[in-house]
């Protein structure tokens, strides 16, 4: 145990550099990919047949690739075409576009499960496309969206674990590091699982306190 | 819907495949891009001491390292004009063939079906097992070890062929896996296992760690030529790198092959035979 304390302290800035990487990847992908989920959802209920269509082949494909995959491809496929991205780059672009499609299809329920009524009440008022959407339905969808976009956001907190594999210096990367150095695995992966519990278990306060605020009251 | 995505992205395929080979048609020499570039991009590990590992401030270092800071000084004379790229084992191959890396230097072992992917420059080191002991232990060497036959346990690491590699050295010792390198070099200390058998380069570094605490069995086994690889295709680049490492080894850039050998292994490398040059 002193051994692990030890180590931990001298690994500290190690450590704290990876935990640093891996929030600001998380937040990046979350904010890209929900202003991307949006316009996607938008697309997936409102677009006219060939966007939707556009919409709908690349919400299928993300989901139905492993996360994996998409980071070997963001980090390759551009360097086959001559653009090389650095890890970090192809790192977020790959977590972004998977964060997109899923919100997409969260926004694409959330939009049809609210009555069709409400948009035509909207329209008789005399709002405009873009004004029924920002002032009645997003704001509902909203409600019925925050509990599943968390879980996403924890989902992206999780998966860009993965991105050590394309050698982006996040937390797990990191953790490797020492542990090929001090050879103290479990105590190392255990470290780092507790942090990432702390990390995922703060985005859930967070979450909940966001759905108490926007409840109906 | 899937049939349409699937069409999208054979589609999506294609494009990318042929567009690669405009843009490998219209690429001049490697050695040209990387002096107007002016610094060399390098694959290496970080997470394999002694050859590319981040020491306790976080800073990259290891016997690769080193080796390409000695390139990168008969590029540019400036040995700090390196760019690291660091990268899974897995993704040496890719990262090389894909143009991410300049030159991948990673504990790589030569083989000939690497070979078809990847340009080898020559080998730099050659990796083999060897046999770690308690200094004063029981044992005083292979020799002692072979001669106690069936009484002797070695620890090693837990791999499919472990088993089979401990017999091609003591054909009837117990072997004892450990499926990480803390348990293996744990079990020689606490006296379960009477040797540890790892690679050779992982058991100098640890006795540099450990000074005085070990001894190695002097015998060596499983060789395994470690080099640099490159892109195919480039001849010039290749031929660069290979006389930059053939430099380090035998001519004007030995001392610093040498200053990293002693670094990493504790050892000193045979020095070149002035005279005839082989």
């Amino acid at each position: 145990m002193d051994d692990l304390i030890t180590e931990a302290w001298d690994a500290r800035d190690v450590i704290l550099g990876g935990l640093l990487q891996t929030l600001s990847i998380s937040a990046l992908a979350i904010v890209l990919g929900t202003l991307l989920g949006v316009l996607v959802g938008v697309a997936l209920v409102y677009g006219a047949w060939p966007l939707r269509l556009a919409a709908r082949a690349y919400a299928d494909v993300m989901r139905g690739t492993p996360v994996l995959v998409l980071v070997l491809a963001a980090f390759y496929m551009p360097a086959v075409l001559g653009l090389h991205l650095q890890p970090f780059a192809a790192g977020v672009l790959a977590l972004t576009l998977f964060c997109g499609a899923h919100i997409g299809e969260l926004i694409r329920g959330a939009l049809g499960s609210i009555p069709r009524g409400q948009t035509e009440a909207a329209k008789a008022v005399g709002l405009t496309f873009f004004g029924v959407l920002a002032h009645v339905l997003l704001p509902q969808a909203l409600r019925s969206l925050l509990p599943p976009w968390i879980n996403t956001c924890v989902e992206m907190v999780k998966a860009s674990t993965l991105l050590s594999v394309i050698g982006v210096g996040e937390l797990l990367l990191r953790t490797q590091e020492i542990i090929g150095r001090n050879f103290m695995t479990l105590q190392f992966y255990l470290l780092v699982g507790a942090l990432y519990l702390v990390v995922n278990f703060a985005i859930e306060q967070a979450g909940k306190a966001l759905e108490r605020r926007v409840a109906f009251r | 819907m899937p049939a349409i995505s699937k069409v999208l992205s054979t589609g999506a395929a294609v494009v990318a495949l042929s567009l690669a080979f405009i843009a490998t048609a219209e690429a001049d020499g490697k050695l040209q891009e990387v002096l107007a570039r002016g610094k060399l991009i390098v694959g290496t590990g970080s997470t394999n001491p002694p050859w590319g590992f981040q020491d306790k401030g976080g800073k990259l270092v290891g016997f690769d390292i080193d080796l390409a800071h000695i390139i990168a000084k008969g590029l540019f004379n400036d040995p700090a004009k390196v760019e690291f790229v660091t990268q899974s084992s897995d993704a040496r191959i890719p990262n090389i063939t894909t143009g991410q890396v300049d030159m991948t230097c990673q504990a790589m072992t030569v083989t000939a079906p690497r070979a078809q992917q990847v340009a080898f420059t020559i080998p730099y080191y050659r990796e083999g097992v060897a046999l770690l002991l308690k200094k004063g232990g029981k044992y005083a060497d292979h020799a002692a070890l072979k001669a106690a036959g069936a009484g002797v346990t070695v620890s090693v690491l837990q791999n499919v062929y472990a088993e089979d590699m401990v017999h091609q050295a003591l054909p009837d010792a117990k072997v004892d896996q450990f499926d990480n390198v803390g348990l293996m070099y744990q079990a020689l200390n606490s006296g379960r296992a009477d040797a540890a058998a790892t690679d050779a380069s992982s058991l100098r570094w640890f006795m540099k760690q450990n000074p005085d605490r070990y001894v190695d069995a002097g015998y060596g086994w499983n060789p395994q030529n470690y080099a640099c690889a490159v892109k195919q295709g480039d001849a010039d680049w290749l031929n660069f790198v290979n006389t930059a490492i053939e430099q380090a080894l035998t001519g004007v850039d030995y001392g610093d092959y040498k200053t990293a050998y002693e670094t990493w292994f504790g050892v000193t490398p045979p020095a070149p035979a002035i005279g005839f040059p082989r």
